[in-house]
């Protein structure tokens, strides 16, 4: 027998706890087991159709609502973003069909579900990070054919994958990846981290927190158990280098943290400000201002400045 | 003369109830379980009340609750072979039960077992190692005593583990199926209160 939500007049009534039928939840909770079991393996998993286009995190909220239990709390982001349209729609899906809790709180939230960052917030042991992955397989582009890349990773076989980090090189001066940039887990499996940029990708490795990935379209679930080694593909010439900024955040003043670039106007006027609004609102509320908040003197030399 | 209704099939009334509520305590099981694959040697309470049937204690009988269905073929050892127990897993798994170990997605033993069977257990192959069997071994006692000292994936220095009245013969098998990675067996430990499990990526260390 399915079971409704704690207060059916209050949740969707006609649906079971957390959308999927429990049928559902328990085939999805065996790939994720194997998944757990084998890091960066991608296990197939009979994905559902979701109320949601592919590609709006569908493979992202089955895990989500396999773990999810009454008593989590969820923050969903998008780019950082809690208060953008696919972090609130996942969101409110699950208040509706789960009743759980919701924040926007890094360190309040159990399960955070993500679409292309890792919170800068060093996440906790008793956390799970619920990544949306739209292309799973890393392969993918040097090689279109499933039977093709399933046999490469059975081989271990990622020369092709170097190759292509050697082409950026001899093309750009450097590797030029800068989101789902590939990385080796535990020393066997290569893997995508998901389109983060690879300023997070340090994030992932040795991380206390659980890391799943959810990939409803392609029908892949993987996983990072804590404290694993994850590592970016890299060359003893060209190590692994993550993103700077001259900028700082214009909101708070962050140096330490991914920003995102807002073209002001027309006149090439622009400022920087952080992916992570949780972490942007949290330094703001502890008084740390950068030069275009509001809190700033019009008139004071930096505000409303063109960014060098 | 009406015809008497054939006893071949259990009698609803002799069954044990399954979880008192389906989604949320295979949830709490679930979590549990996912804990433990990833954290392994790391001890969780079972979360649940259960009743365990005849031939299984109430860990591996919530495991199965929560992870078994029709799409998962179970092997019993014969210890575990009784009617009660095929009942409860026909009933509220609705799962098939095999006599090939082979065929089995989720073996369940006793530690006491002759345990021969382990390496007959499905390893998965290279390209989908997840077509692997989890063994579910009943154990009087689990502890996080040094007998056991797990690295790995998952552990971020060492976990200690003991399990009461673990053969040698054990060890021996799971470092030949750590070899073997990516296929593999995983473990999951199941006394009557608590859950522990190794990943097949766990290294063990005898003490």
């Amino acid at each position: 027998m399915e079971q409704t939500v704690k207060n059916p007049a209050d949740g969707a009534p006609d649906y079971n706890f957390a959308y999927l039928d429990e049928q559902t939840k328990r085939m999805i909770r065996r790939a994720l087991l194997k998944a757990v079991a084998i890091p960066g393996y991608q296990v197939p998993f009979a994905g559902r159709e979701m109320p949601m286009p592919y590609g709006w995190g569908t493979g992202g909220v089955q895990v989500t609502a396999a773990v999810i239990g009454p008593n989590d709390t969820l923050k969903v982001i998008d780019q950082g973003a809690d208060d953008t349209t696919n972090a609130v729609s996942i969101r409110q899906f699950f208040a509706k069909t789960a009743q759980v809790a919701t924040t926007e709180k890094t360190a309040e939230a159990s399960i955070i579900q993500t679409r292309h960052r890792i919170p800068e917030k060093e996440l906790r042991e008793d956390q799970v990070l619920v990544y949306q992955v739209p292309i799973p397989e890393p392969l993918r582009f040097l090689v279109p054919r499933e039977t093709e890349t399933r046999k490469m990773h059975a081989l271990e076989e990622y020369g092709l994958m170097h190759v292509k980090l050697y082409e950026d090189i001899s093309r750009h001066g450097h590797i030029a990846t800068t989101y789902a940039y590939p990385v080796m887990v535990d020393d066997r499996y290569v893997m995508d981290p998901s389109p983060t940029p690879k300023f997070d990708n340090p994030k992932m490795n040795n991380m206390a927190a659980l890391q799943l990935f959810g990939a409803g379209r392609e029908k892949r679930i993987y996983a990072l158990p804590p404290y694993t080694k994850v590592k970016s593909l890299d060359f003893e010439d060209h190590p692994f280098e993550v993103q700077t900024w001259e900028d700082k955040c214009g909101m708070c003043g962050a140096r330490d943290s991914y920003l995102d670039e807002v073209i002001l106007d027309d006149q090439g006027n622009r400022m920087f400000v952080c992916s992570d609004t949780d972490y942007c609102a949290e330094r703001q509320e502890a008084g740390h201002r950068g030069p275009q908040h509001h809190d700033q003197p019009l008139g004071s030399a930096d505000r409303g400045k063109a960014a060098e | 003369m009406t015809p008497q209704p054939q006893s071949t099939s259990a009698q609803t009334s002799d069954l044990l109830p399954g979880f008192d509520h389906t989604a949320f305590d295979s949830n709490a099981v679930f979590r549990a379980l996912l804990d433990a694959m990833s954290r392994p040697g790391r001890i969780y309470d079972l979360p649940v009340a259960v009743s365990a049937p005849d031939g299984l204690n109430k860990a591996a009988t919530a495991t199965l609750l929560a992870m078994a269905d029709m799409d998962t073929t179970i092997w019993l050892s014969p210890s575990c072979v009784t009617k009660a127990a095929g009942d409860h897993l026909k009933f509220h798994c609705g799962c098939p039960i095999s006599t090939d170990v082979k065929q089995a997605d989720f073996a369940i033993a006793r530690i006491s077992d002759d345990l021969s069977f382990v390496t007959d257990l499905a390893i998965g192959n290279a390209e989908y190692p997840d077509q692997s069997a989890t063994l579910i071994l009943m154990v009087d006692e689990i502890s996080d005593q040094p007998s056991m000292t797990l690295k790995g994936p998952g552990i971020k220095d060492t976990h200690s583990l003991a399990v009461k009245g673990l053969p040698e013969s054990f060890h021996a098998w799971r470092a030949e199926n750590h070899h073997l990675f990516p296929c593999g067996v995983d473990v999951i430990f199941a006394s009557e209160t608590q859950i522990a499990a190794l990943s097949r990526t766990t290294r063990i260390e005898v003490n």
